[in-house]
C-alpha cells in the first residue's frame, strides 16, 4: 500500500535551519506510521508564498503548514498573542504550556474556527528561545541611543519598537543586509544566531544584543486542513498530532546545539555579544503597557490576555521561586565568562 | 504515470502549446489550472454535496449541484492565491515606474540632441559615427530600457546619416541593432528586476553585478567598431565637414552640457541612489520618472498628449509582464506540487556533469530558446527551472543571472524572432535588406559570446562591485 | 456583434486607462516618501504598502485593456504566418479551453477569497500602519469580470474573422514609439510610390 502523502509547506527557505526542524517532524510521522503517512516538506514559495500558508491550508491547497501565527496577524491581530504577545514573566515553555494546559488551545480554536471561520486545526510546538534585540552598528545602552533609528522587525514588535522612538522599516529578509550596509536601516532583528548568521548579519553589524521582550515566547504553528485531518483514520490523526510534541523536543535539542555553536562562531568572528541594558528592557515593558491597553479594546484579546496573565502569575511564580540560580553555578564552574 | 512524470508532460505540452500563438500568459495559466485540476482531483471531496442529494432532487438542482462539485477543485483557490502573490510582490513594483520613466524619456527629444553632440565630439575617431551611435544607444537604452524604441529612434536618426556618409549598410545596421538591445542588460534594467523576482536574488546586488559586464560588452562593441573601421576604412569613411560640421570647442562644451549631462545626471542619480542604498529600486524609479518629466519640460517636449501616451503605454506593458507572472506562478506551483522540480534535478544529477558543462549546457539551452522566444518568457518561465539546479553545481545565482542577461542580448538578434532587426527593417530605407541586417549583427553576437567567456574566466568582473558595495 | 466588440473595447480601455493614472500617483507618492525620509528624517509607515497596492491594481485592471489591444505577448513566430481565418479558428478554441476557466476562477474563487478578507477586515502585515488590503483583494474579482467581458468580445472577433478572413482591430489610441515610427515610414513609402 503506497503511503498517503501529506503536502506540508513551510514559511522558510530551504537554506534556513527551520527547514531541518520541519523535516524532524516529517521523519517522526513517517516512522511512527510505518510508512502509511509520508510528510512531503516543501520550502516557502514552492506552492504558495510564506505569508499565504493559512489561506492555502484553509482552502485545502496544502494539507498542512509549518509556520508561526504572527505571519497572519494582518487577518486578526489576536494571532500575535499566540507567541509574540506581551511578556508577563513566563518563557516560551511557560506559554506553550499555557497553550496545552492553561486554556490557550481552546482560545486558539475559537479564534481560528469560530471568529475567523477557518477550516483549520492548529497545534503549537518547539518553544523558541527568546529572540535577541538584534544587530546594531554601534553600542546602544540607553533609550536615547535608539532615537531616530530605522529598525527592521515584524508583527506587534513593530508597534512596540515604534513606541521606543525608532521608525520601523519593513524590508523583505533578503534585502536586510544590503540595506543595512548602505544605511537604509540602522538596526534589525531576525530570529536566532543560526538563522542570522546564515544570511550574513555579522557582515553589516558587529554588536549583537541578546535578551529582549519583543518576541520572547514564540512557538512554531503546525496547521492542518480540518477536512484533511478528520478524513484520516484515528491512529493517523493521533500520529500527526503527537508528532508535534515529539518534534518539539527534537527541535529544542537541535536548536541548543546549533544556536550556541553559531553564537560562538559569531564571537570568534569579531561580533560583540552583549546583553540589552536594563533601561531599554524597562522601556520595552512600559511600551507593552501602552500596547496592552490598546489591544484590550477587543473583547477576545482581553479574554486571551486575562487567561495568559492568570497562568503566568501562578506558573511563573512557581518557576522563578523554584529555579536555582543557574548563573551562580555556571560562574562557579566557568568563572569570568558570563557578562550579564 | 507517476506525478513527477505528469509534471514533465505538463512542461512538454506547454512548449508545444506556446507555438499555437495564443497569449502566453493565458496558456501558462491554463496549463497550471488544467494539470492542477488533475493534481487536486478528489472525487469524494468535490462531489460530496452531490452524492448526498436524495432521489427527489429536481433535475435542475442535481445539475447545478453537480456543476458546483465540478468547480469545487482546490486548484482554483491556488490560482487566486498565486495571483495575489504577484499583486503583492514588492520587487515588481519597480517595473511600472521604470517603464514610465522610459516612455517619458523616449518622448523628450533627448536622443537627437545626444547623437548630434556625440557625432561632433567623436569626429576624429575612426568609425566616428558608429562610435557616436553606439554610445548614444548605450546611454539612451540605459534610461529607457525599452529595446524597440531605442532601435527605431536610432534607426531613423543615425542610420540615414551613416548611409549618407557612405557607411556599409550592413555594418551600420548591426551597430544600431546591437546597441539598441543594451538597455536590457545595463542597469536599471527591467530584465534584471524580473530576474530578481523570479530568482529571489537581491535586485540591488544584481544591479551592481551587471554594471561592469555591461561596460565590458559596450567596450567589446567599441573595439570591434573602431578596429574594423581602421582595418577596413571603406565600411566607415570619415564624414566630410558638410556631413558633420567642425564646431568650436566652446560651442561643443555647451552642446555637451545641454544634451549629455542632464541625461547622464538622471541615470547616475537613479543608479547611484540604488547602489549606495539611499533608495530602494522602486523609490529610485519614481525619482527617475519625476526627473524624466522634469527633463522633458526643460526640453519643451512635454505635452499633454505625450504624458497620456506614456501613462497608457505603461499600463499595457506592465500588464503584459505581470500577467505572465500570474500565469507562471500558477504553472510552477503546480509543477512543484507534482514533484517536477525534483525529477529534473535528479535527472540532471544523473548526467554527472561538471559545473562548467552544466553552465555551458544551460546557456546553450537559453540561447536556443532565444531564437523563437523573447527575454520575458525565457526569464519568467524557463529560468526558474534551472534555478534549483544551481546549488547542486555550486553556481551563484547572481553569476548565473548575469550570464543569462548577457546571453539574452542574442534573443533580440537571432532569427526567427529577431525583434531588433525587425524594428530596424520596419523603418530603414527599403534598400537595406533583412539579410544585410543579420549579417551586420553577426560580429556583435560574437562579442556577446566573448563577453560571456570573459565573465567565466574572470568572475571578478561580476563580483567585484557587489562585494565592494555590499561585502561578501 | 461588432457593436458588442466596440462596447467591450471601450469598457476595457476606460478602466485600463483610468487605473493607468495610478502610475503618476505612485511616482509622486514614492517620491514623497524619499523626500520626508531624507529631508524631514521622518519616513512614512505606509509607503511600501501603498506602492504595491497601486502597482497590483494598475496591472490587474489593465489586463483587459491590454488584451483588447493585442498587447499580451504571443509565441507567434508560426502564428503570424497564418491566414487570419486559421488564426481565428485556433484562437476560438483556445479562448474556451485556456482563457475562460481561469477567468471564471478569478471571479468566483476570487470572490470567496476577497469576501473572507472583508470579513477579517484584513490589513497589511508589512507595517504598524495597518493599511487595509481587503479592497485590494477585491481587485481580483473586478479584473476577472473585465477580462470575462473582453473575452466574449475576443470570441466575437474570432467568429467574424472566420467568416471574413479579416481581424477587427481595436480603435488604437496610443502607439509604442517603434510602431508609430514604422507606421509613419510605411505611409511615407506608400506616398512616394503611388
Ligand atoms: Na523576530
Ligand atoms: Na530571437
Amino acid at each position: 500500500q503506497s503511503p498517503l502523502v501529506v503536502k506540508m509547506q513551510t514559511s522558510w527557505p530551504a537554506s534556513d535551519i527551520w527547514d531541518e526542524f520541519a523535516k524532524d517532524y516529517a521523519m517522526r510521522v513517517d516512522e511512527m506510521s510505518a510508512g502509511r503517512l509520508k510528510v512531503d516538506v516543501l520550502p516557502a514559495g514552492a506552492v504558495v508564498g510564506a505569508f499565504q500558508v493559512l489561506d492555502a491550508v484553509n482552502d485545502g491547497v496544502l494539507d498542512a503548514a509549518h509556520s508561526v501565527p504572527v505571519y497572519w496577524y494582518g487577518k486578526n491581530k489576536a494571532a500575535s498573542l499566540f507567541g509574540t504577545g506581551p511578556v508577563f514573566g513566563g518563557s516560551a515553555t511557560t506559554m506553550l504550556s499555557w497553550f496545552y494546559e492553561g486554556g490557550g488551545q481552546e482560545l486558539y480554536r475559537e479564534l481560528t474556527q469560530d471568529i475567523m471561520g477557518l477550516d483549520v486545526v492548529g497545534y503549537l510546538g518547539f518553544p523558541m528561545f527568546a529572540q535577541p534585540f538584534g544587530w546594531f552598528k554601534g553600542e546602544v545602552n540607553t533609550v536615547a541611543d535608539l532615537q531616530g533609528f530605522k529598525y527592521r522587525t515584524v508583527g506587534l514588535a513593530a508597534d512596540l519598537m515604534a513606541k521606543l522612538g525608532m521608525s520601523v522599516a519593513q524590508l523583505p529578509g533578503g534585502e536586510i543586509v544590503p540595506a543595512m550596509e548602505r544605511g537604509v536601516i540602522d538596526a534589525f532583528e531576525f530570529n536566532n544566531p543560526t538563522s542570522d548568521r546564515r544570511f550574513g548579519a555579522q557582515d553589516v553589524a558587529k554588536n549583537y544584543y541578546l535578551s529582549s521582550y519583543h518576541q520572547a515566547s514564540e512557538s512554531f504553528e503546525f496547521l492542518f486542513s480540518r477536512t484533511f485531518l478528520e478524513d484520516l483514520e484515528p491512529d493517523l490523526q493521533a500520529i500527526l498530532k503527537y508528532s508535534v510534541e515529539a518534534a518539539s523536543t527534537a527541535n529544542t535539542a537541535k536548536a541548543m546545539k546549533q544556536y550556541s555553536t553559531d553564537l560562538a562562531e559569531l564571537q570568534a568572528g569579531g561580533v560583540n555579544v552583549r546583553r540589552t541594558s536594563k533601561e531599554i528592557l524597562d522601556a520595552q515593558l512600559a511600551a507593552w503597557d501602552e500596547l496592552i491597553t490598546e489591544l484590550e479594546q477587543d473583547e477576545f484579546m482581553k479574554r486571551t490576555l486575562d487567561s495568559q496573565r492568570e497562568w503566568v502569575e501562578r506558573v511563573a511564580y512557581y518557576e522563578l521561586m523554584n529555579a536555582p540560580d543557574y548563573a551562580l553555578a555556571f560562574e562557579h564552574y566557568f568563572p569570568g565568562k558570563l557578562a550579564l | 504515470m507517476t506525478d513527477p512524470q505528469i509534471a514533465l508532460v505538463m512542461l512538454g505540452l506547454f512548449i508545444v502549446f506556446v507555438f499555437l500563438g495564443f497569449p502566453i500568459a493565458f496558456t501558462l495559466m491554463a496549463m497550471g489550472i488544467g494539470f492542477g485540476y488533475f493534481a487536486y482531483y478528489d472525487e469524494g471531496r468535490m462531489w460530496r454535496t452531490f452524492d448526498r442529494l436524495d432521489e427527489t432532487a429536481s433535475y435542475w438542482d442535481s445539475w447545478t449541484t453537480w456543476l458546483e462539485g465540478f468547480a469545487n477543485n482546490r486548484i482554483f483557490d491556488l490560482f487566486v492565491n498565486q495571483t495575489y502573490t504577484v499583486m503583492s510582490n514588492e520587487v515588481l513594483t519597480a517595473v511600472p515606474l521604470f517603464l514610465f520613466m522610459g516612455y517619458i524619456v523616449e518622448r523628450s527629444n533627448i536622443v537627437d540632441r545626444l547623437f548630434s553632440t556625440l557625432n561632433v565630439a567623436s569626429k576624429n575617431v575612426p568609425g566616428s559615427m558608429g562610435v557616436a551611435a553606439l554610445i548614444t544607444c548605450a546611454l539612451f537604452a540605459t534610461a529607457t530600457g525599452i529595446v524597440g524604441a531605442v532601435v527605431t529612434l536610432m534607426g531613423l536618426l543615425a542610420l540615414p546619416q551613416m548611409l549618407k556618409a557612405r557607411y556599409d549598410p550592413s555594418f551600420a545596421s548591426g551597430i544600431i541593432c546591437a546597441g539598441g538591445t543594451l538597455g536590457i542588460l545595463i542597469p536599471p534594467s527591467i530584465m534584471l528586476i524580473v530576474y530578481a523576482a523570479a530568482s529571489g536574488v537581491s535586485i540591488v546586488r544584481l544591479y551592481a553585478a551587471a554594471l561592469l559586464p555591461g561596460l565590458t560588452l559596450v567596450g567589446l562593441y567599441l573595439i570591434y567598431v573602431i578596429g574594423r573601421s581602421i582595418l577596413q576604412p571603406s565600411v566607415a569613411p570619415r564624414p566630410t565637414d558638410e556631413e558633420v560640421p567642425d564646431v568650436p570647442a566652446r560651442q561643443l562644451i555647451v552642446m555637451i552640457l545641454t544634451s549629455f549631462l542632464p541625461l547622464a545626471f538622471l541615470i547616475l542619480a537613479v543608479l547611484g541612489s540604488i547602489l549606495f542604498g539611499l533608495a530602494t529600486p522602486t523609490e529610485a524609479a519614481s525619482i527617475g520618472a519625476l526627473g524624466g518629466i522634469f527633463l522633458a519640460f526643460i526640453y519643451r517636449a512635454m505635452t499633454w498628449q505625450r504624458m497620456r501616451e506614456s501613462v497608457y503605454l505603461t499600463v499595457r506593458t506592465t500588464a503584459m509582464v505581470c500577467w505572465l507572472f500570474v500565469g507562471s506562478y500558477t504553472f510552477s506551483a503546480v509543477f512543484s506540487y507534482l514533484g517536477g522540480e525534483q525529477v529534473i534535478s535528479e535527472f540532471v544529477q544523473s548526467l554527472n556533469l561538471s559545473p562548467l558543462m552544466f553552465l555551458i549546457l544551460a546557456q546553450i539551452i537559453i540561447f536556443l530558446l532565444g531564437w523563437p522566444l523573447e527575454w520575458s518568457e525565457i526569464i519568467i518561465i524557463f529560468v526558474p527551472i534551472f534555478l534549483p539546479l544551481l546549488a547542486i553545481f555550486e553556481v551563484d545565482p547572481l553569476f548565473f543571472g548575469i550570464l543569462v542577461a548577457l546571453n539574452l542580448q542574442t534573443s533580440f538578434l537571432t532569427p526567427p524572432m529577431a525583434m531588433s532587426a525587425y524594428y530596424l527593417k520596419g523603418i530603414a530605407p527599403p534598400e537595406v535588406r533583412l539579410t544585410q541586417i543579420f549579417k551586420g549583427v553577426m560580429p556583435f553576437l560574437v562579442c556577446v559570446f566573448i563577453s560571456m567567456i570573459l565573465m567565466y574566466v574572470f568572475p571578478q568582473i561580476v563580483f567585484y562591485l557587489p562585494e565592494l558595495f555590499y561585502g561578501r | 456583434m461588432i457593436g458588442f466588440i466596440r462596447f467591450a473595447d471601450s469598457l476595457s480601455a476606460w478602466f485600463g486607462k483610468a487605473f493607468a493614472w495610478l502610475i503618476v500617483l505612485m511616482a509622486v507618492g514614492t517620491g514623497y516618501e524619499v523626500f520626508v525620509r531624507y529631508v524631514l528624517n521622518d519616513p512614512t509607515a505606509w509607503a511600501l504598502d501603498v506602492s504595491f497596492i497601486m502597482y497590483g491594481t494598475l496591472f490587474m485592471m489593465g489586463g483587459a485593456y491590454t488584451l483588447s489591444r493585442g498587447g499580451h505577448v504571443r509565441g507567434d513566430f508560426l502564428y503570424r504566418l497564418w491566414q487570419p481565418r486559421t488564426q481565428a479558428k485556433l484562437d476560438l478554441v483556445l479562448y474556451f479551453l485556456f482563457f475562460f476557466p481561469g477567468v471564471l476562477a478569478l471571479i468566483f474563487s476570487g470572490w470567496k477569497y476577497a469576501a473572507r478578507s472583508w470579513q477579517y477586515g484584513e490589513v497589511s502585515i508589512n507595517s504598524p500602519a495597518g493599511v487595509p488590503i481587503y479592497q485590494f483583494k477585491t481587485v481580483i474579482v473586478a479584473a476577472g469580470i473585465l477580462l470575462f467581458i473582453q473575452g466574449i468580445a475576443q470570441v466575437c472577433r474570432c467568429l467574424i474573422a472566420i467568416r471574413t478572413n479579416v481581424w477587427i482591430e481595436a480603435e488604437e489610441d496610443v502607439f509604442e514609439t517603434e510602431d508609430l515610427l514604422i507606421r509613419k515610414a510605411n505611409e511615407a513609402e506608400k506616398g512616394s510610390h503611388p
